[in-house]
C-alpha cells in the first residue's frame, strides 16, 4: 500500500504538540510524561497492549479528561482545560473504541451532527424553517451525501444507526468524524472486532478519506499489522509510558518494543 | 396511480419537506376540516373536554421536547403550567394585555424559570433528576399558597384572560351574522395554538437544535465530542419545555376561568405531572404527533368513562362502590402505560406508522 510522503520537519510547526502529559486516576498513573508531535498531513499511529493508555490519550486530546500535568497545543494554541465541544469546534474529530453513535437517528442525521459546529441555526431560525435553517439544511445535507457516497453508506440510510451491523456502525462513525471537516482526526481502534475483510475495507476507507480530504490523523490500534502498513510514524505505549517512537520499520526492530509488546502480543 | 415518490419517501431531498408525501398532505387537510367542523357538531360539554385536550397537547409537546428528545426526566411540569396560569392572570386579567401579548409573555416567563432549573439537570441525572424535580412542586405549593398578591393564595385567582386576535374575539365569536358560544370559540383558538406550536416544534426537532437535543439524549459524551454542548442544550430544552408548559397553563386558565394551588401544587401537581408523562409514553416518546395523540387520550378518558358509567354500571366502580371513578381513571392510565410499554414501546404513533406501512405496500405486504 502506498502512503503519501511525509511532510519534512522544516515545513513549519507541527499540527499537534503533546508535551509531558501526565494523567492520574487516584493513585493510578494512566499516562506518565507522554510527549509526541503530529505533523500536518501525517498519519501517526499509537499502539500498545490493552490498558496501555491509548484511549486515555485521546480523552486528554479532546478534553474529556483533564491531565494533571503537561501541555497540549493544536496549531500553537493551548487546548488543555477546554471543554470537548470547544475543542471539536477547533477542528478535532474523534471516533470511539466502543462506538459513540446517536443510535436512534439515521445515517445522515448522525453525519449532520458532525457538522453541528459548522452551522448556525438556533431555536428561533429552526422553528421558522424558511430562511437560514432551510438554507443550511440543504447545503450541509449535500456535503453529508458526499460522505455517504464516499463510504458506501447508501444502503443503510433509512434505518436508525443502532440497527445496522457493527462494522457499518464503525464506518458511520468515521463518516461523522469526516463530516466535521476536521484538521485532526483521532481514530480509536477503527477495526476492533472486525474480520480480515472488514479490516481491509476500513483501511481502504481511512486511506481514501485521507487522500480525498487531506486530514491529519492519529490512529490508535491494538493490533500492529494494519498500523505497520499505513502509518507514517508509530508511537509505542506501555503502562502509560512511551517506549519508542519512529517509522514502522524502526519501531518493529526496537528491542524495547519487541520485549514489551511483540513478545506478549503474539 | 400517483407518480413514484408522491406516496412514498424515495428520494433524499424529500426528507427536507415538512410533508414529504401526499399522504401527509391529505392528512393535514383532513385535520383542518375536522378542526373547522367539530365545533358546529359537538355539544359545549364535549367542546370543553376537547379544549382541555388541546391545552394538554401543548404541554405534552413541551414535555416531549425535554424528555423524549433530550432525555431529561422531569416531574415538575405542573409547576411550570402553574406559572403560566398565574402569569396569564397577572398580565391578561389584572393588566388587561391583549392575547397576542400575554400568551407569548407566559412562554417567556416559563422559559426563564425553566432555564434557572436547567443547571440542576447537569449535576443530577435520570431518576435522581425526576426526584429533584418533585421538590420543585412542593416549593411551588408553598409559593402559590403564600404569594397571595400574585396567585390569590389558597382560594385561587380568576384567569379568564382576553382571547381576541385582532377583531376575532374567540371568547365571544360573531362571524357572518352568526354568534358562536364561548366553548366553540375557545376550541378553535386552543387548537389553532396547538397547530402552531406543533409546527414550530416539528421544525425545531428536524433542524440543528433538535438534532443536538437528540444527540445529548442518545450519547452525551459523544455529543460533546462532536461539538454539541450538553450544558447549552440541556438548559435550553428545559427552557423550551417550561415555556410551552406555561403557554398551556395560560390557555388552561382561559378555559377553566379560575385556578388555585389545588390544581397544580404539591400532590395534585405530582399527579398532573405524571399524567403528562403518561401522555408522551402512550402517544409516543420523541414524536410531536404522539404528544398530541397521547394528550387527547389521557384527558378525554375520564370524561368518556364518566359518560359510560352514567348509562352503564361498571362493576365495583362509582359512588358508593369500592373503587371511585377517580381511582378507576388512574388505573386506566396505569394500564394504558403498561400496555404501551409492553406491546408498542414507541407509542400510538409507531403503531400507526406500522398500519400505514402495511397499507402502503399492500398487496405486497404479507
Ligand atoms: N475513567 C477512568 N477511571 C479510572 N481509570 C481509568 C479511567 N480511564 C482509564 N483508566 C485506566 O487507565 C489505564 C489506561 O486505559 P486506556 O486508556 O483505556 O487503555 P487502552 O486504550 O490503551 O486500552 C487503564 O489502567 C485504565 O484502567
Ligand atoms: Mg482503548
Amino acid at each position: 500500500m502506498s502512503t503519501p510522503p511525509r511532510k519534512p520537519a522544516e515545513a513549519g510547526r507541527p499540527l499537534l504538540e503533546v508535551s509531558d502529559v501526565t494523567l492520574r486516576f487516584g493513585g493510578v498513573s494512566a499516562l506518565t510524561d507522554v510527549s509526541f508531535d503530529v505533523a500536518h498531513d501525517e498519519l501517526f499511529a499509537v499502539i500498545g497492549p490493552n490498558g496501555a493508555g491509548k484511549t486515555s490519550i485521546f480523552n486528554c486530546l479532546n478534553g474529556v479528561y483533564h491531565p494533571q500535568a503537561g501541555r497540549i497545543r493544536l496549531d500553537g494554541v493551548d487546548i488543555m482545560g477546554r471543554r470537548p465541544a470547544a475543542i471539536a469546534a477547533m477542528g478535532v474529530a474523534r471516533t470511539f473504541q466502543n462506538l459513540g453513535l446517536f443510535t436512534n437517528l439515521d445515517v445522515v442525521e448522525n453525519l449532520m451532527l458532525g457538522r453541528h459546529h459548522l452551522m448556525r441555526t438556533g431555536y428561533f431560525a429552526g422553528a421558522v424553517w424558511f430562511g437560514r435553517a432551510r438554507r443550511e439544511e440543504v447545503a450541509h445535507r449535500a456535503r453529508c451525501e458526499e460522505i455517504v457516497e464516499l463510504l458506501d453508506l447508501g444502503p443503510y440510510r433509512s434505518r436508525p444507526v443502532g440497527l445496522v451491523p457493527y462494522g457499518v456502525q464503525k464506518r458511520i462513525e468515521l463518516g461523522r468524524a469526516l463530516a466535521m471537516e476536521p484538521r485532526l482526526l483521532l481514530l480509536d481502534e477503527p477495526v476492533a472486532g472486525m474480520n480480515l475483510e472488514e479490516t481491509e475495507d476500513m483501511a481502504r476507507y481511512v486511506l481514501g478519506a485521507r487522500h480525498e480530504l487531506g486530514v491529519s490523523m492519529v490512529l490508535v490500534e491494538h493490533d500492529m499489522h494494519l498500523v505497520m502498513d499505513i502509518a507514517d510514524r508509530v508511537m509505542v505505549l506501555d503502562f502509560g509510558q512511551v517506549i519508542a517512537t519512529g517509522t514502522p520499520a524502526e519501531v518493529q526492530n526496537d528491542p524495547a518494543v519487541i520485549r514489551a509488546y511483540l513478545g506478549q502480543a503474539s | 396511480m400517483a407518480r413514484p415518490g408522491t406516496l412514498l419517501v424515495t428520494r433524499p431531498e424529500q426528507r427536507l419537506r415538512l410533508l414529504p408525501t401526499n399522504w401527509y398532505k391529505a392528512f393535514v387537510i383532513l385535520l383542518a376540516v375536522v378542526w373547522l367542523t367539530v365545533p358546529i357538531n359537538l355539544s359545549d360539554a364535549w367542546l370543553d373536554v376537547l379544549a382541555r385536550c388541546g391545552v394538554a397537547a401543548i404541554g405534552a409537546i413541551g414535555l416531549n421536547l425535554l424528555t423524549g428528545y433530550t432525555g431529561q426526566i422531569s416531574l415538575a411540569h405542573a409547576f411550570f403550567i402553574a406559572i403560566g396560569a398565574y402569569t396569564a392572570a397577572w398580565l391578561g386579567v389584572r393588566s388587561d394585555l391583549p392575547f397576542l401579548l400575554w400568551l407569548p409573555a407566559t412562554f417567556v416567563v416559563g422559559a426563564l424559570v425553566g432555564a434557572l432549573f436547567g443547571p440542576f439537570a447537569l449535576r443530577v441525572r435520570g431518576d435522581y433528576l425526576a426526584i429533584l424535580s418533585i421538590g420543585l412542586l412542593y416549593i411551588g405549593q408553598h409559593i402559590f399558597v403564600n404569594w397571595t398578591s400574585f396567585t390569590g393564595g389558597r382560594p385561587g385567582t380568576s384567569t379568564g384572560a382576553p382571547a381576541a386576535i385582532g377583531p376575532l374575539d374567540f371568547a365571544d365569536l360573531n362571524l357572518f351574522d352568526q354568534a358562536y358560544s364561548r366553548r366553540q370559540g375557545l376550541f378553535w383558538l386552543v387548537w389553532l395554538v396547538v397547530a402552531i406550536v406543533a409546527l414550530l416544534a416539528r421544525n425545531i426537532v428536524r433542524t440543528r437544535p433538535g438534532r443536538a437535543m437528540q444527540a445529548v439524549r442518545d450519547r452525551d459524551v459523544a455529543a460533546e465530542v462532536v461539538g454539541v454542548s450538553n450544558a447549552r442544550y440541556t438548559i435550553s430544552a428545559f427552557a423550551l419545555s417550561s415555556g410551552l408548559a406555561a403557554v398551556a397553563g395560560g390557555l388552561y386558565g382561559v378555559v377553566a376561568l379560575t385556578v388555585s394551588p389545588a390544581d397544580f401544587g404539591g400532590a395534585p401537581g405530582l399527579l398532573l405531572s405524571v399524567q403528562y408523562v403518561a401522555m408522551i409514553i402512550i402517544g409516543g416518546i420523541g414524536t410531536i404527533g404522539g404528544a398530541v395523540a397521547g394528550a387527547v387520550v389521557v384527558v378525554a378518558i375520564p370524561r368518556v368513562i364518566e359518560q359510560i358509567s352514567n348509562s352503564v354500571a361498571i362493576p365495583f366502580v362509582g359512588p358508593g362502590e369500592p373503587i371511585s371513578l377517580f381511582a378507576f381513571n388512574n388505573m386506566i392510565y396505569g394500564a394504558l402505560v403498561i400496555v404501551t410499554l409492553v406491546f408498542e414501546p414507541r407509542g400510538m404513533v409507531a403503531g400507526w406508522e406500522r398500519v400505514k406501512a402495511y397499507w402502503r405496500t399492500w398487496p405486497l405486504a404479507d
